[in-house]
């Protein structure tokens, strides 16, 4: 058990380390932590404007999605830059379980994608003058913390998809486009299709940003905990999903031997 | 005239090669939709449902944006990646004017944004695609798109210097998005956004294409405004792109990332 959770932990803050020798502080700050918090902004200034929902309702909102980018990309990352470099068949090739060597890369990003959670609310909050109650914040914590795991889980899935497809950054650039729209984070879901509301279930956000949203109305983490869990699960399916689909293609890719193929 | 024979291949030359890459054109086919649907649902949950072809319009020109800042922050580096950037420096014309050219196709494969979320919001939403003034705006459109190609040449050279441009593109998007009033007014913004929005050419050609699509003011003072600032843009660009590339030669780092 315990070498079991030194290859998740230790395997993959090594892997988040390799994968990510590229990245500058610039680059971080610039790209996960300016960025999320002016698209923030922008939303929030839009719905103010058109009178669609309050600040509280935007900066929450945002603050869950400003996660996704981080996870949803990192998770992609996770197994499309190991083809990218050349290190795809070793990491293969490992006698141990490669479920297990791939689920534990998404908690580095996991973390990740929570620090810039918590800083994009944390600014967002002090420039449009948000309160949030003390009692909530662990609450708060928690569920931003699940977020961030259930997309780094959904990215885990994208990232198996691209054994298959190559062109999988295009499928985790529509779909972190598509999280804006689909997630209940800028429209209401009251507002938006049927179709859009039921699909926006079943993606992370969601339900993280409504948990959210109600631990900052101050409804206690009670109202909030069902929410909590619906994204605990749907973190939990996409861990399930992003485990066969790695098993299942990589079978297929040594099958076919298109494993290096780019 | 051969100077401008030169820009109009040479944009045409890097627009055939952007349209090649399958990612590119997937990128640029969907998510300037997806904003655009997103604009729509904004709109309608805000109660202003007739606002809502000003809504694909500003959808459009964000991805005209989009494809200005991240074409023209990854102009040289695309090129140094390919193998091409000694070439194209080597050429015996200034640099301003071979870069140039990169800028303004990546403008001009940014109209597509602009086309698809015009279309979209025609077909799926039954938005009348009724524009006060159908001339003013078939000149404002591609006067803008030229503006932000011009803009575009200052950002690549600026870019030239940083070593991180891409941390700075991916910075841009959203505050032009906002500080230009594409979607918001810039009037519900801080007071002290306005004179960041006043020197930007993305403001007023934004500004040009929304007044000739709703008939909200005259769209030649504010197309001439846009086309001022980015013709300053292009001298400044051009004027740093040659500093950039002799220090370049000189420290011998042309092809360094």
């Amino acid at each position: 058990m315990t070498a079991l959770l030194r290859l998740v932990g230790t395997g993959g803050v090594i892997a988040y380390r390799a994968l990510f020798n590229w990245t500058t502080p610039a680059m971080f700050v610039g790209t996960l932590l300016v960025g999320p918090l002016f698209q923030l902004l922008f939303f929030a200034y839009l719905g103010r404007q058109l009178g669609v929902a309050d600040d509280g309702f935007y900066i929450t909102g945002n603050a869950v999605l400003a996660a996704s980018l981080a996870c949803v990309f990192g998770g992609t990352m996770a197994v499309s830059n190991e083809r990218r470099f050349g290190t795809l068949g070793h990491v293969l090739l490992s006698p141990r379980s490669r479920t297990a060597v791939f689920l534990g890369r998404v908690l580095p990003y996991a973390a990740n994608g929570l620090l810039i959670a918590v800083t994009t609310m944390s600014a967002a909050s002090l420039l449009l003058g948000l309160r949030v109650p003390l009692d909530a914040l662990p609450g708060l914590l928690l569920t931003l913390a699940v977020a961030a795991l259930a997309c780094g889980f959904f990215g885990l899935t994208l990232g198996a998809i691209g054994l298959r497809f190559r062109d999988v950054w295009l499928v985790s650039n529509v779909s972190v486009a598509l999280l804006l729209l689909l997630t209940g984070v800028n429209v209401p879901a009251a507002g938006l299709p049927a179709w859009m509301r039921v699909t926006g279930e079943l993606l992370p956000i969601t339900h993280a940003a409504e948990a959210a949203r109600r631990l900052v109305a101050g409804d206690g983490f009670r109202a909030a905990a069902p929410q909590l869990a619906a994204e605990l699960a749907i973190a939990a399916t996409y861990a399930v999903l992003a485990a066969l689909l790695l098993k299942v293609f990589e079978a297929e890719s040594r099958r076919r031997a298109s494993l290096d193929t780019l | 005239m051969r100077t401008l024979r030169m820009i109009a291949v040479g944009a045409l030359l890097h627009a055939k090669q952007l349209s090649r890459s399958p990612f590119e054109i997937a990128t640029a086919l969907i998510v300037p939709v997806v904003q655009a649907t997103l604009a729509v649902y904004l709109f309608r949950a805000g109660g202003e449902p007739g606002r809502l072809l000003e809504a694909a319009v500003g959808a459009g020109l964000m991805g005209v944006w989009s494809s200005v800042l991240f074409g023209s922050g990854g102009a040289i580096q695309n090129q140094r990646w390919q193998g091409t950037l000694e070439m194209i420096m080597l050429a015996p014309r200034p640099p301003a004017l071979v870069v140039l050219p990169i800028t303004l196709a990546t403008a001009l494969t940014g109209t597509y944004a602009m086309v698809a979320t015009l279309a979209w919001g025609r077909l799926l939403y039954g938005i009348p695609l009724t524009f006060a003034d159908p001339l003013a705006f078939a000149v404002a459109v591609p006067g803008c798109i030229i503006g932000l190609g011009m803009f575009g040449l200052l950002l690549a050279s600026t870019f030239v210097l940083l070593r991180n441009a891409n941390a700075l593109t991916n910075t841009l998007e959203y505050p032009i998005w906002l500080v230009s009033g594409m979607l918001v007014p810039i009037t519900a913004l801080p007071g002290w956004t306005g004179p960041i929005a006043a020197v930007l050419p993305t403001t007023w050609g934004a500004r040009a294409v929304r007044e000739a699509a709703t008939g909200s003011g005259p769209v030649w003072p504010s197309l001439g405004v846009c086309l001022a600032i980015s013709l300053a843009c292009l001298v400044l660009g051009a004027i740093m792109m040659t500093h950039v590339e002799r220090r370049a030669r000189a420290a011998a780092t042309l092809a360094l990332a």
